[in-house]
């Protein structure tokens, strides 16, 4: 029996106007609209190595621990919630300064790459309601 | 394959993501689509350019009115393409994004 699954990796980028010393506090500020940590019912999030974290979205649980903490730098840590199918994913997130912005990018690699992954009907509504009123019906990702 | 291709760089920029959002809930004049955005007006005609050769919008002339509306058939290549988590953070990078520009604009 091959219980190996086939993952992928997702990347995605942004220039933000603050020093990466700003962005990654930012980052890490619940109170900050944008990270994950700020939609969370209920958050327990200890942003050190070997540091965990707890959220939940309408009850259903995200967590992980943090691998690597590098102030203005380096932020990676696993990821698991019911859509990684039980996979630990890795959130890996660099900040590179860029004159005053900084280069944010974001790659999440180890997710399965499932039906239940990949949208089709689902995701297509996901994409025109927006972000956060189907995150509410859908109970996160 | 050459129509995904002109669809995903039509949503790669959050304006033309925000102009979907809008149609989506009904066709628009041009100065209603263009009146939340801070930009100038030519910026929203090419955004619309773009995403009419990506077969995302039409225009449809009602009288003297011009109508623009979506075409989600195009969207659905993506949707059969690209990870939930794509868009998951594709919108959390826009929204964290987004909140750093309010900061920069309010301190000029």
């Amino acid at each position: 029996m091959n219980n190996a699954a086939k993952t992928i990796e997702v990347t995605v980028e942004r220039i933000i106007p603050a020093t990466p010393g700003d962005v990654f506090d930012a980052w890490l500020n619940p109170k900050i609209p944008g990270n994950p940590w700020n939609m969370a019912d209920k958050l327990l999030l200890n942003p050190t190595v070997d540091g965990f974290f707890y959220w939940t979205v309408k009850s259903t649980p995200h967590y992980g621990r943090f691998t690597a903490v590098e102030k203005a730098a380096r932020l990676q840590h696993t990821w698991m919630s019911p859509n990684t199918s039980g996979l630990e994913s890795t959130v890996t997130v660099t900040f590179k300064a860029k004159g005053k912005d900084t280069v944010m990018t974001l790659v999440h690699s180890g997710l399965p790459d499932t039906d239940g992954g990949r949208s089709h009907g689902k995701g297509w509504n996901f994409f025109l309601d927006g972000f956060q009123s189907q995150l509410a019906k859908s109970g996160g990702v | 394959m050459e129509q995904l291709n002109d669809v995903l760089s039509a949503i790669s920029h959050p304006t033309r993501r925000a102009i979907i959002r809008r149609l989506a809930n009904g066709p628009a004049r041009f100065l209603e689509i263009a009146e939340p955005f801070d930009v100038a007006l030519n910026a929203i005609t090419k955004h619309l350019k773009l995403l009419e050769r990506a077969g995302l919008i039409e225009r449809e002339k009602r009288g003297r009115e011009v109508l623009i509306s979506l075409r989600p058939k195009a969207l659905r290549l993506v949707a059969d393409w690209v990870h939930e988590y794509e868009r998951f953070w594709n919108e959390r990078l826009d929204e964290f994004e987004g909140y750093f520009k309010q900061q920069r604009s309010k301190k000029r």
